[in-house]
């Protein structure tokens, strides 16, 4: 765990990478092949029919990967936005004759807003619940699409739905949407890299920590149904035009349940996985035609199938492929050699860094935290100790705003946040690990860390490009001894060493105060040393932290001042020494005679 | 004020069919966390074994019940090592589907086996119903309401009073300290879901004499027995029956007063207002997660 | 990821193409081919089972007589699924064989709607049994309906029930589907034609499982008369139950659904005293008769409405076939349109320059679950 004389700045460049486009020139070579073979193949009625419906179906599917593969929130009323763009194109042109762009327009548009209005509902939901929300919706826009005949043609349907005058042929029509397909591939296929892919990933891999480590999880969950529902629309008005004629009984919760299904069979976290997914449940009701004659005994083994490929290939098809791919590229890639950390913590507020006052919380009659003040001076390590059930982690959450304070005002630096929610307080300069480690198991140290350097407000990042990120990623993963592995996936971290990753993120996001939840917990007393020695580092740049812990071996040595809690109350505050002598503090943890 | 009243006896009627079907659903997600989305294929099952017993092979109805119910025991053994156990480790979200899966398997097998016309189930009784006054009372509606509060009774004193339901009820709320305790986790998840799809087969052999006997007779009612189950309140018993009857009854009124066509969204409606006001239903209780 | 766009569509084309060449290496032009899709699996598995047997009976029949141009005539049957998207896959499939001369589509109208533009491309014949009256008023000349459709069915309800029964209180009931939105709009309006406006028109969503609202609302309109359009028999079972358990006995006559076999089965008694309107009823003709004993000792159960149009139109298509004296498609055309006075099992087939090759009904009673034939209203307007 020992790390090079990283106070001396070593003069590295980060290596620039070729520009994106051409780097990924093989898949656009691909993608415009592929589209000059639908346009020119002479493929007969029905395989035609086949390609239409797994392209439009596969850019549905994309959808429910960002949702559910990337943001890990569950939709089933994807069938519904892709009634609405479908619905759009149809009435606007066949009977209002509008121009066809304009409606698939339109239906996004449709389809973005109602995507949105529905991850609203994730504010207070999650899980089951969230499931039953968007089944409610899917049933309940059946229903209006069954019964408002006076827009939706009700059960008859709207037939003669037009398409673009540019490609009004068969051929030219798929050759459009392949296009269109390999466009949308394309950005699903990058989202992950984005801010805004890897906050999904941060809110699916550990909610929690995602909104403590500055994601705002609300707008990340919204955004993240809103382009699922959007793709849906898309995917919806290409359909229409496609096969010329639609009626609600498309529009489903059962269609909802094979787009799902799609999803999960090929991978749900990749567009390639839903790809795979939507061609296999195409094609295997026709390749089961032969069955056909015993009815229900094709669906019976569809249903079976199911079941199988859940049971053993939990991460679909395209997930067993991609995770070794994955494990042998993180190896292979080396990281970029980086600069010496550099922690700049704001100093607007004066002498005190954390001023607490009064705090309180109250589980109904259960006082776990009784009236408490804390003051935290700038600079140097604070601890908060008590026995167990003193209210120390409850006073933690409350600081960080996992919970609400039920009295007391809370602080930072000047700002008063008692009544900010998480994501909010990191902005404002607070940083925290957890006790039980919460990093994005799906993800490298280097992702992990990166994501804590996105915290908003982040005065080292500089105009926060992704070559900046990476840098201040590597930086702080330096200095905490583990840049040499920065490309490997979490599980491959020691215990100990995970816990330094964690330390790692909230440094990089150059908070004003670092809250430290039990860091010392599981580490073997050569860990204890080293976790001691950077402690002293990170005080060493001025950032001032705050730690609980139980080994009063380190917390004696290592802080300066010590806040003691029992039975929510604070029984004794003052320089280390002292109050560890104090005899309430002794009488506290040790009984009384 | 006789519209009322004949509303209120259908909607209590079929409400208690919905919370039948959603005590089954409550109790697996109770101990497995899962939501069971096969749960209306086992009412259709039993429905089905019941026509093989009592109709084409002419057995004693009593004889055929009990049989039908024996089947549905099987059924959930096979569910469990089927379809749960090996998942027991893993996400929510892939139990579901493999539950979805395990629907569309139980239904399209039983059409492979027994064709596609529905079918027709006689009821207990003799005699169809009785007229109380203005209302019309059907037998079979007041044979599953008298069963569903016999339930309630049965459910209380079995969870409440007995070692074995003791043992349940420790398995679903920590599996990890109950096993330190000594209860094989395995055994009382195997238990919970035998439990369940004889839950799920009384209700089916019930209501088919009303409803019919046809392959989709499961799913649409599982559908709205899952609104039921997040009305009531989803970890809980009492609040699966309550959620069952006031949909019913909530249905039953809103096709007679507002919308006869739109009659299966004020179902949804409900759902929907209720999770956004109070998610965690009328009787469930909040769920915080440890930091 | 190196696995392009391109190879995957390779995939997927050397996957289809598989079975095709394995498919075409049989059968070269010894028979006439002849297409149908038919619900195999899905909602409508169980009356797809009833069309097959009805169009092979008609085929061998056709067969024994010497066949379609001399050579024997082939079926071949590809599952629509009940649904839209299954019945274009299906539709397409057939089409791409390029040796089938002539179709039978779907007894669902939207599915007919789904398959239309498809059939207009291919320009082959396809005999349909949907009764939606725009099927053959929407400029396809490649759809030929051998069941009359519902503006008939809505004017025969309402003649027989105002003029017959002498009821002018309607109470009209029907699915909120394709089907019953239509055949409850053409019922409606027959019936103000008539000058006997409808006192309750009363839609429903399929698959509903409790009726009593319906039922309520029937008592208090006042009506004397009822007119339904079911489309599910098990919603027929469950309403006709509850209608009499609730005391409503006032005259009732429906849609076809009413008198098929399942709905007797289901409602039993409840469906005693009630009259349907019938484009397939046993008695009606001699047609109906022969086409009714056949079925009866082929298949030993009694036929109805779903089998009995896809075996007309097995007749019909291979008659005109053989009239033309070619498989070209104009030509069959032309002699489909040319068919008159044609004894069916449905009725006598006079086919009008849109396509519709019946222009009546049959009203039939339900006599203590015997069907009884009463009589047939025609429209020569």
């Amino acid at each position: 765990m020992s790390a090079p004389s990283e106070n001396m700045p070593i003069a590295v460049s980060v290596p620039r990478l070729k520009p994106l486009l051409l780097r990924h020139l093989p898949y656009f070579i691909g993608a415009a092949v592929a589209v000059a073979l639908a346009a020119t193949i002479q493929f007969d009625g029905y395989v035609h029919n086949i390609l239409m419906q797994a392209t439009t179906f596969a850019i549905a599917v994309f959808g429910l990967s960002v949702v559910l593969g990337l943001c890990g929130q569950i939709n089933l009323a994807q069938a519904a936005f892709f009634g609405f763009g479908a619905y759009a194109v149809g009435i606007g042109t066949a009977d209002y004759h509008i121009s066809y762009w304009l409606c698939l327009v339109a239906g996004c548009l449709i389809a973005l807003v109602a995507g949105a209005v529905l991850g609203m509902s994730t504010l207070r939901l999650g899980g089951h619940y969230l499931a039953m929300v968007t089944i409610s919706f899917q049933q309940i826009i059946t229903l209006v699409m069954i019964n408002a005949i006076w827009l939706t043609h009700g059960p008859d349907g709207v037939s003669r739905i037009g398409r673009p005058d540019l490609f009004q042929s068969a051929q030219g029509y798929l050759a459009f949407c392949v296009a269109v397909l390999a466009i949308v591939g394309y950005a699903v296929w990058h989202l992950p890299d984005t801010r805004l892919g890897r906050a999904m990933r941060a809110v699916r891999d550990n909610e929690l920590a995602a909104g403590v480590i500055g994601v705002d999880v609300f707008r990340t969950k919204v955004s993240a149904f809103a382009l699922s529902a959007v793709l849906g629309g898309l995917a919806g008005g290409l359909f229409a035009g496609g096969f010329a004629y639609v009626s609600p009984d498309q529009f489903s919760f059962a269609e909802s349940v094979v787009f799902l299904t799609m999803s999960l069979l090929g991978g749900v976290a990749s567009p390639i996985g839903s790809a795979i997914g939507t061609g296999l449940l195409i094609l295997i009701p026709e390749w089961l035609r032969f069955l056909k004659s015993i009815p229900g005994l094709y669906l019976a083994i569809y249903g079976l199938a199911v079941i199988l490929i859940i049971r053993f290939m939990p991460d679909g098809i395209w997930g067993f492929f991609a995770t070794a791919f994955d494990r042998w590229r993180a190896q292979t890639k080396a990281p970029p050699a980086a600069a010496a950390l550099q922690l700049k913590p704001a100093t607007v507020g004066g002498d005190i860094v954390l001023e607490v006052t009064g705090l309180s919380k109250y589980f109904g009659g259960l006082k776990a935290v009784d009236g408490v003040d804390i003051q935290v001076r700038r600079g140097g390590v604070h601890a908060l100790i008590g026995p167990n059930g003193s209210g120390k982690t409850t006073t933690l959450n409350v600081l960080s705003g996992l919970y609400k304070a039920t009295a007391g005002k809370i602080l930072l630096d000047g700002t008063d946040i008692t009544t900010m929610p998480p994501h909010q307080r990191t902005a404002a300069g607070l940083g925290r690990t957890f006790q039980n480690i919460r990093l994005f198991r799906s993800m490298t140290a280097l992702e992990n860390v990166e994501i804590g350097a996105e915290r908003p407000g982040n005065t080292m990042i500089g105009q926060g490009g992704d070559a900046a990120l990476t840098e201040r990623a590597m930086e702080a993963l330096t200095f905490v001894g583990l840049g040499s592995r920065a490309n490997q996936l979490i599980s491959s971290f020691s215990y100990g060493h995970q816990r330094l990753i964690e330390i790692a993120r909230a440094l990089a996001a150059n908070p004003t105060l670092l809250l430290l939840d039990e860091p010392a917990a599981g580490l073997n007393s050569t860990e204890k040393l080293e976790l001691h020695e950077l402690l002293k580092r990170i005080a060493a740049q001025g950032l001032t932290i705050l730690i609980i812990d139980h080994d009063m071996t380190l917390v004696s040595e290592a802080a300066q001042h010590i806040t003691v809690l029992n039975f929510g109350r604070r029984i004794a505050d003052g320089e280390s020494m002292a109050v560890l002598r104090h005899p309430d503090v002794v009488s506290a943890y040790l009984g009384t005679e | 004020m006789d519209l009322v009243l004949q509303l209120l006896f259908t909607g209590i009627g079929i409400g208690a069919v919905y919370a039948l079907v959603a005590l089954g659903i409550v109790l697996i997600f109770r101990a497995t966390n899962v939501v069971n989305f096969a749960q209306g294929e086992f009412s259709m099952v039993a429905a089905y074994l019941m026509v093989v017993f009592a109709v084409d092979l002419g057995w004693p109805y009593w004889l055929s019940f009990l049989l039908a119910l024996a089947g549905m025991a099987l059924l959930g053994v096979i569910f469990n090592l089927g379809v749960y156990y090996p998942l027991r480790h893993r996400s929510f979200l892939p139990v579901i589907i493999a539950t979805i899966g395990a629907s569309i398997l139980l239904a399209n097998s039983v059409l492979a086996i027994y064709g596609p016309q529905p079918q027709v189930l006689p009821g207990w009784f003799d005699t169809p119903g009785i007229q109380l006054g203005p209302v019309y009372l059907d037998s079979q509606y007041l044979l599953i309401i008298a069963v569903t509060v016999a339930l309630v009774f049965f459910n209380y004193w079995f969870f409440e009073k007995t070692m074995l339901g003791k043992k349940l009820q420790a398995t679903s709320q920590d599996k990890e300290m109950a096993s330190l305790l000594g209860i094989s986790v395995s055994a009382m998840i195997m238990i919970t879901f035998i439990y369940s799809a004889v839950l799920g087969g009384l209700a089916g052999v019930l209501v088919a004499p009303v409803l019919f006997v046809s392959i989709q007779m499961g799913s649409t009612i599982a559908l709205k027995a899952f609104a039921a189950t997040i009305i009531g309140g989803f970890g809980d018993v009492a609040g699966a029956i309550i959620g069952g009857l006031s949909l019913g009854i909530i249905e039953t009124f809103g096709a007679a007063y507002i919308s006869v066509p739109y009659k299966d969204a004020f179902a949804f409606l409900a759902l929907v207002l209720l999770l956004i006001i109070r998610p965690q239903g009328i009787f469930g209780e909040r769920v915080a997660e440890k930091a | 990821m190196k696995l392009t766009r391109r190879d995957f569509a390779t995939g997927i084309a050397a996957g289809i193409a598989a079975p095709y060449l394995i498919k075409s290496a049989n059968a070269q032009g010894a028979t006439i081919k002849i297409g149908m899709c038919a619900p195999v699996t899905g909602p409508a598995a169980e009356s797809g089972g009833y069309a097959v047997k009805g169009a092979k009976l008609a085929l061998e029949a056709v067969n024994k007589a010497g066949g379609i141009l001399g050579k024997q005539g082939e079926l071949i049957v590809e599952d629509d699924q009940t649904t839209n998207p299954g019945i274009v896959l299906a539709f397409s499939k057939l089409a791409a064989q390029s040796d089938i001369v002539g179709f039978l589509g779907s007894i669902r109208s939207t599915q007919v709607h789904a398959m239309a533009p498809d059939v207009i491309k291919l320009g082959k014949p396809v005999m349909i049994g949907g009764t939606d009256p725009n099927l053959t008023h929407m400029g396809n000349q490649w759809l030929f309906r051998f069941r009359p459709n519902d503006s008939y069915s809505g004017r025969v309800i309402a003649d027989y029930g105002v003029n017959t029964l002498a009821k002018k209180k309607w109470a009209v009931l029907h699915s909120t589907d394709a089907f019953g939105t239509a055949g409850g709009k053409a019922l409606t309006s027959a019936l103000e034609k008539l000058g006997a406006p409808a006192v309750l028109d009363q839609g429903y969503a399929n698959q509903s499982q409790d009726f009593t609202p319906v039922v309520l609302a029937i008592k208090q309109s006042g009506a004397d008369i009822l007119g339904s359009y079911f489309t599910f028999e098990n919603d027929l079972g469950i309403f006709a139950r509850q209608l009499r358990q609730l005391g409503v006995n006032i005259p009732w006559v429906g849609s076809p659904s009413i008198v098929n076999i399942t709905a007797l089965k289901l409602a039993g008694p409840a469906l005693y005293n009630t009259y349907g309107v019938a484009d397939y009823a046993e008695d009606s003709s001699e047609g109906s008769k022969a086409f009714g004993k056949l079925y009866r000792d082929t298949v030993k159960v009694a036929p109805d409405n779903q089998s009995s149009w896809p075996y007309d139109a097995i007749n019909v298509l291979a008659a005109a076939i053989n009239k033309a004296g070619s498989t070209d498609a104009a030509k069959i055309r032309e002699a489909i349109l040319a068919t008159k006075k044609f004894p069916g099992a449905e009725g006598e087939y006079n086919f009008d320059q849109n396509g519709d090759g019946l222009h009546g009904y049959n009203i039939v009673k339900n006599d203590k679950g015997n069907i009884v034939f009463d009589k047939h209203i025609e429209f020569n307007d």
